[in-house]
């Protein structure tokens, strides 16, 4: 149940029924509903929510796929050289052969069945790595890992679209990140792994159909590994000007910020939306490494004549041009101060960066200025939406600046001191203040 | 949309069967049309997630000193035109950047690993396409160790047979002194279980 509720968190729709039928008791009880009514409510409902039990199903049948899948590929692994070379590829290329026909079957029988269709398609894809780690195994072939997961996910991107598979979906996105990670961080050239863009843009259509479909655990999901996956390839591209890696983070977590904003992901509870989350934690830990002054010192010291021809600067660019197209079609939804601050990182860190390349020093300070800004902005924004964790999140990025300034500047042990107690101090009236407010409310 | 979903699957399971049926087919060719060569070797032992254990080759052939021209940079696929030497065992005649007008099966296709200059020459290190030999999991570290004693033992000779056509190579088998590794594995098993 603990893998279940951690799978499965309920929807807010969810909760709000548990507790309308919770309460129907006491409704009845107090006069306040009809014993008709109450009957009409739990019809309702009972119609509206899917059982509980098809989502064990579904969180089961792809559990077991994957253990059975894992395991097989294990099996294979043990390299059986007792056994003739036939037979070992029979054997080898067997569960392909039985996942297909599944498959198949599912289809020309029209199934409903979420958890047939996610489970048989988690085996597919596990039947497809045991077909091709035996072959090469057998043949002694050579090969990296890198590519073994390049031609394994390239072979199950169409199980996606054919089999309409969620599960399959999550468990390419891992995979593709994998890929990326051994051709770009591990393997010995450390290549810009640019098949992992082909592959995950051959994914998206799926993404965005599961954004646009409904707002269930896997889309929540996809957010999570999408966002996660972009964040660690993105590091791939640091080869000829690694000083450009930096400012395409900051450009990618500001896109994520703007991402997070779509009318598509606002409804989103907070926690389902990643973009969000990690856009903005990773902004401000960014935000906080360039208040420092090696990283401005570093750039303006280095001549950035071919910066905008290195696959670093490319991909600046095609960060800024995807940033332009969200700004656009946000401000087709909201107007421009209706957006959250730090949706305003990219044109400003922009202007900073260029600063930066002939007076370090100024876009240090003004860099510090804007953390500033966020923070007290960030509280503003805590405190108008009455949300305590947003507040306490802007109180944070003040304090961790004024940490940050503790190690390079000059300032004597009192003032720093003073200034402790202040934020410190400011921590409990915002808050108090706060949880005051709304315990007026609710005497109100 | 409903009418294309049966091509469509049946294009997805072709293509599942398509690499690894490939794969074979290509190994096949070479195992059974290709030239035999003996390449002299040293090892190690890793594993593959998914592939399991294997004792990583490493051949004597990897470095190749070419003339005083700058012309391999790393990562480049090259063509390396094999020949045998006195001993028997194959040495690296030729290495072409291009693909050669004849393909025949004294041509390997591979790739270099890194490339340097000692007193104006520059010397390579080619990454060889089959330096992996899978071995049983439990034998893994007792192929291993046949294979480190028979590189100690300057006495004995270590090589794989290597298979190669038109470019591609497939390792047939590893050797110690002109028996194969496996042979070997299940003598020292035996001779351990008997104590």
């Amino acid at each position: 149940m603990l893998i279940f509720s951690v799978l499965f968190p309920d929807q807010p729709e969810a909760c709000m029924s548990k507790h309308v039928l919770n309460e129907l008791d006491a409704l009845l009880e107090a006069g306040v509903i009809t014993e008709v009514e109450a009957g009409r409510i739990r019809q309702y409902y009972a119609q509206k929510l899917p059982p509980e039990s098809n989502k064990l199903v579904i969180v089961f049948g792809i559990l077991g796929s994957l253990l059975v899948g894992m395991g097989l590929v294990l099996i294979i692994a043990h390299n059986w050289d007792t056994l003739p070379k036939p037979a070992k590829l029979g054997i080898g290329l067997f569960p392909l052969f039985i996942a297909q026909a599944a498959c198949g079957y599912l289809l020309w029988k029209k199934s409903t069945s979420v958890a047939w269709r996610e489970g048989v398609s988690v085996f597919l894809m596990f039947a497809i790595a045991t077909a091709i780690a035996i072959v090469s195994q057998v043949y002694n072939m050579d090969g990296t890992l890198a590519n073994f997961l390049f031609y394994w996910m390239l072979l199950t991107l169409p199980v996606i679209y054919v089999m309409r598979s969620s599960a399959v979906s999550l468990l390419f996105w891992a995979g593709i990140t994998w890929y990326a990670c051994d051709d770009g961080y591990v393997h010995f050239y450390h290549a810009i792994p640019y098949k992992y863009w082909l592959l995950a843009l051959a994914a998206m259509p799926w993404y965005i159909s599961l954004c646009r479909r409904d707002e269930s655990t896997f889309t929540y999901f996809h957010n999570w590994i999408i966002a996660i996956s972009l964040i660690i390839t993105v590091g791939t591209f640091a080869s000829q000007t690694e000083e450009l890696i930096l400012p395409a983070y900051v450009l990618l977590f500001g896109i994520f910020i703007l991402v997070g904003q779509l009318p598509v992901f606002a409804r989103h509870r907070l926690v389902a939306d990643a973009y969000l989350v990690l856009g903005s934690l990773g902004l401000v830990s960014l935000l906080l490494t360039l208040s420092f002054r090696w990283y401005w010192a570093e750039i303006s010291q280095k001549d950035s004549a071919g910066w905008l021809n290195s696959p670093e600067g490319v991909l600046c660019i095609v960060l800024l041009l995807a940033a332009i197209g969200l700004y656009l079609l946000l401000l087709r939804h909201k107007k421009f101060t209706q957006l959250l601050s730090k949706s305003y990182v990219i044109p400003i860190f922009s202007v900073l960066f260029f600063i930066g390349l002939n007076a370090p020093h100024t876009a240090q300070i003004l860099i510090n200025i804007f953390v500033l800004l966020l923070a007290v902005y960030t509280i503003r924004e805590g405190a108008k939406v009455d949300h305590l964790g947003r507040m306490n999140y802007g109180l944070l990025i003040f304090a961790l600046l004024i940490i940050c300034r503790f190690f390079d500047t000059n300032l004597s042990f009192v003032i720093r001191g003073l200034l402790f107690v202040l934020v410190g101090l400011g921590f409990f009236a915002l808050n108090y203040r706060m949880i005051r407010k709304r315990k007026e409310q609710q005497n109100v | 949309m409903k009418k294309l979903i049966f091509p469509a699957f049946a294009l997805m399971v072709l293509a599942q069967w398509i690499v690894p049926v490939k794969m074979m087919l290509d190994s096949e060719a070479v195992l059974t049309d290709g030239e035999l060569y003996k390449f002299k070797t040293q090892p190690i032992d890793p594993s593959d997630p998914f592939r399991g254990k294997y004792v990583v080759l490493h051949f004597d052939v990897e470095q190749v000193e070419t003339d005083t021209l700058r012309q391999f940079s790393e990562g480049q696929e090259v063509y390396a035109r094999l020949a045998t030497n006195t001993n028997g065992f194959v040495k690296i005649a030729a290495l072409l950047a291009e693909k050669p007008e004849i393909l025949d099966n004294t041509f390997l296709k591979t790739t270099v690993r890194y490339a340097w200059f000692v007193d104006g020459k520059q010397r390579i290190n080619l990454n060889l396409p089959f330096n992996r030999f899978y071995v049983e999991e439990s034998k893994a570290p007792v192929a291993e160790q046949a294979y480190w004693d028979a590189q100690q033992d300057t006495l004995q000779t270590t090589y794989a047979l290597v298979r190669v056509r038109k470019g591609q190579a497939i390792i047939e088998n590893v050797m110690i002194n002109d028996r194969p590794i496996l042979e070997i594995v299940q003598e020292m098993n035996e001779k351990e279980a008997q104590k």
